[in-house]
């Protein structure tokens, strides 16, 4: 959702003032750097990052791709670093620990272009499993990180991202959260770079590779650099202070915009001094002055204690008994976002101001809409005679994608889900625990991300679990990005593999024997392979392949589909269709069942399923879109 | 409605909520607007918090000028508040307080859960009486503006341009400090040619529907 178009991004117009949205704020900042490598596996709230460079890249003479996954992104941005090339690679949060292995070295290693990571958090899990704070890789595992609090913190602290590692060797780690990926703000664009760094690989293997000999000199190599780039981040412009009272505010990322927002609302410039975190390590010399100004300090941050723990330990350092207030004292919860209204009251009940009193409005309970598999889906037929032939009691093992979407009714599909590629390793643990056969779902991209080695796992044991890849042959969930088995038909992108895979090779070339491809909105042949993989022993596979509708609805690769229509006359009423389907153009009218002939995408597995044969398909008066 | 009031709230910048359900078009009226304000020369924070990005769910988004760097409306902030669809105006309660002006399109869409629920427990669930929904707006805000948005929207020739109509009902007010043909020119300017016809229908009879509306009030 780009506030200029996106060749905008690669206009040179030093100072001029524009509106970006934060994802976007990124890719210009990073222009401005001179990136000249990008990759990236897609997760929201980052994917806005890798799709305009899937968009740009091409222009602005950057060497672009999907990678298959976020292990594989950050290595081959690795590679091209080493190369002497600025790279990048983006990820959301859980990507990061996926690509935990070589994150975990590549500081001892070092860059030679510089290189940063952006790894989008997503505070109360909006559109994860799981929050969690990656500012502990910077202790963890020896990372500057970065932490924008707008929009225009984004786009400085990508352009400074590339110099701070190339200083330093270190790969540097850009976080913003969800409020800053997702928020417009205003920027002022820099210049775009005439020259970019020149690409040579140096041959040096006492410098490249990490043994064990080698891996100890580096080790007290990154002690040096890690105090250097404390000492580069205390010159940086991301501690602004301000104000001049004894009561101190140190806040970090979005919920300093709050802090922001109170201080100015309530004119408390002169009685508040505000020191704000956009960088880690927090050099020393910063946090020892700021103890020594103020008489006790409000600490206002998302996610875990992190900046707290560290002003704690710095004023115990120098001797500074000031009290430290935060979530370790129960000023703020450690769970989910802040809010503009939690901060407000933490601030005045810290100075002694009366607390604000707002008139609650009572909202009754409301309708919710949760998000729901899009009509003409080809996941509900798969998920719809999946049920049907393995039948309550299976163990259905979901994974991430779309096809979660399978939890709760009225599909019935998710008993077990934890993190991409896991759905066929856990039902190997069902399944050989239970003795029993159990179904693990798994899509396309994911499988290639992740499922692979675990079917591998599976073929080792024979364990009898019978994987259903879900191949719609694109990353829907993420905004449509291209998977390995996505046609190079009509994309107008170099963003694309060159090779169009076929899972069926590829498990084939596992060891898994029985293997079947069916199109799921064929219903015979569906539950023929069905069966017959039900009743198999040991591993076996079955690809349900289908194109995702929404995708093939907007490139316009098949005609639209005539739409369906319930005969009044020959329905009775029976609910069938609501309950096993839930389909979003189905709907009962005033006791009448209907079919919503806007939504409908005639897949005509209603009509399948009506057991009165009351579903019949219409003539459209006008073509779709 | 207040003209000192509405000076007050323009000194300090104002705060629009756009509030509705996925496929409305909640984000594109957000740009636009966002992209209007920032050619006036206004300084814009526009936040968007949409979920999983599937079709049919609650999608909304803050357009504020000249308030800051906060990307959220706290709580009663909102000065305006375009309701897409009458359950998502509602869900926006918290946001809005007796200063706020609420244009709310009174044609709902349903969830697909109602009846998800209806033949599974048996009972009847419905979907809330919109002029309930309307009563409960009414019951915080004097300033509430209820219409039929998706009328207007499909007269001018399509639903989808419920946003634009929505738009015009802001800009139709005497809310807004803009010329509403200012910012027709510069939606245009940024639409597909096969859709202009269209949205500058659907934005003056919004504009036009506000003016009457509002005068009669």
């Amino acid at each position: 959702v780009s506030q200029l178009p996106h060749h905008a991004l690669l206009q040179d117009r030093p100072s001029a003032k524009t509106c970006l949205l934060g994802n976007l704020a990124i890719v210009r900042g990073a222009l401005e750097a001179g990136v000249q490598f990008f990759s990236c596996y897609p997760g929201t709230p980052s994917s806005e990052v890798g799709d305009t460079f899937a968009l740009i890249a091409r222009e602005a003479d950057v060497r672009f791709e999907y990678s298959v996954n976020e292990k594989v992104a950050v290595e081959i941005a690795f590679g091209a670093s080493l190369a002497g090339a600025r790279s990048m690679c983006s990820m959301k949060h859980l990507g990061l620990n996926y690509a935990g292995d070589p994150v975990s070295t590549m500081p001892y290693v070092g860059v030679e272009g510089g290189m940063v990571i952006m790894s989008a958090g997503d505070p109360s899990a909006i559109t994860s499993p799981n929050e969690q704070d990656q500012r502990h890789f910077n202790s963890f595992l020896y990372y500057p990180i970065l932490d924008p609090a707008t929009p225009e913190d984004a786009l400085k602290m990508t352009r400074y991202a590339f110099e701070l590692s190339e200083d330093t060797r270190f790969p540097v780690i850009l976080r913003p959260t969800t409020r800053v990926c997702h928020t417009s703000g205003m920027v002022e664009l820099g210049p775009l770079p005439e020259r970019k760094n020149t690409i040579r690989f140096t041959k040096d293997p006492s410098r490249h590779v990490p043994i064990p000999v080698t891996a100890r000199r580096m080790r007290k190599e990154v002690s040096e650099r890690f105090a250097k780039a404390e000492s580069l981040l205390a010159g940086s412009e991301f501690f602004p202070r301000s104000g001049s009272g004894k009561a101190g505010i140190i806040a970090s990322g979005v919920a300093f915009t709050y802090v922001d927002q109170v201080v100015r609302e309530l004119g408390l410039h002169e009685e508040i001094r505000l020191l704000r975190i956009g960088a880690y390590p927090i050099p020393k010399s910063i946090l020892t002055e700021y103890l020594h100004s103020v008489d006790s300090v409000l600490v206002v941050e998302e996610l875990t204690p992190f900046i707290e723990d560290r002003v704690t330990i710095a004023a115990f350092g120098i001797e500074r008994r000031v009290p430290i207030l935060g979530k370790n004292t129960g000023h703020f919860p450690v769970e989910f976002e802040y809010t503009p209204e939690m901060v407000e009251d933490a601030v005045r009940q810290y100075l002694h101001l009366d607390k604000r009193v707002r008139t609650e409005i009572s909202v009754p309970e409301l309708p919710a809409r949760p998000p729901v598999l899009c009509p003409g889906c080809p996941h509900r037929s798969s998920f719809y005679f999946v049920r049907r032939v393995f039948g309550k009691k299976t163990v259905y093992c979901n994974d991430i994608g779309c096809y979660t979407l399978g939890y709760g009714q009225p599909l019935d599909s998710c008993d077990v889900l934890l993190c991409m590629g896991s759905s066929i390793s856990q039902a190997s643990g069902i399944a050989r625990t239970t003795g029993k056969r159990t179904v693990a779902y798994i899509g396309d991209s994911t499988f290639f991300h992740s499922g692979l080695p675990p079917l591998v796992n599976a073929v080792k044991s024979n364990d009898p679990i019978t994987v259903v890849i879900l191949d719609n042959h694109v990353a829907a969930m993420t905004g449509f990005q291209p998977s390995p088995t996505t046609s190079a038909d009509g994309i107008p992108t170099d963003a694309l593999a060159r090779h169009r895979f076929s899972i069926e090779d590829a498990v084939r070339g596992l060891g898994v024997e029985e293997v079947s491809t069916v199109d799921p909105f064929d219903e015979k042949a569906t539950l023929e392979v069905l069966k017959k993989a039900k009743s198999a022993k040991g591993t076996n596979v079955v690809i349900m392949s289908a194109p995702c509708a929404v995708t093939e609805a907007r490139s316009g690769a098949r005609e639209s589909r005539t739409a369906y229509t319930v005969e009044p006359e020959l329905c009775n009423n029976c609910s069938l269709c609501i309950r096993v389907l839930g389909c979003p153009a189905i709907h009962i009218d005033n006791g009448t069942y209907t079919i919503d002939q806007d939504l409908c995408d005639g897949c005509a597995l209603c009509a399948y399923v009506c057991n009165q044969d009351a579903i019949f398909p219409v003539g459209k008066d006008e073509p779709e879109r | 409605m207040n003209q000192n009031g509405n000076a007050r709230r323009r000194e300090r910048g104002w705060r629009i909520l756009i509030a509705g359900t996925g496929g409305q078009g909640v984000l594109t009226a957000a740009r636009l607007l966002t992209d209007f304000f920032v050619l006036e020369g206004a300084s814009v924070t526009s936040g968007q918090l949409h979920g999983m990005a599937q079709r049919g769910g609650s999608v909304q988004s803050s357009v504020m000028v000249d308030c800051g760097m906060s990307p959220v409306i706290p709580k009663g902030g909102a000065d305006a508040v375009l309701g897409l669809e009458p359950v998502e105006t509602a869900r926006a309660l918290p946001l809005i307080s007796s200063q706020t002006t609420v244009f709310m399109n009174t044609a709902p869409v349903i969830p697909f859960t109602l009846d998800q629920q209806a033949v599974r427990s048996e009972v009847e669930v419905r979907y809330p009486d919109v002029s309930e929904l309307a009563a409960l707006v009414e019951s915080v805000t004097s300033h509430v503006f209820a219409f039929d948005a998706t009328r207007l929207a499909l007269e001018a020739g399509s639903i989808k341009a419920l946003n634009v109509v929505m738009l015009g009902f802001w800009f139709g007010s005497d809310l807004c400090p803009f010329v509403p043909e200012d910012f027709l020119d510069t939606m245009l300017k940024s639409a597909p040619a096969s859709s202009r016809g269209v949205n500058r229908k659907a934005f003056l009879s919004g504009v036009e529907c506000s003016k009457r509306g509002i005068s009669n009030q």
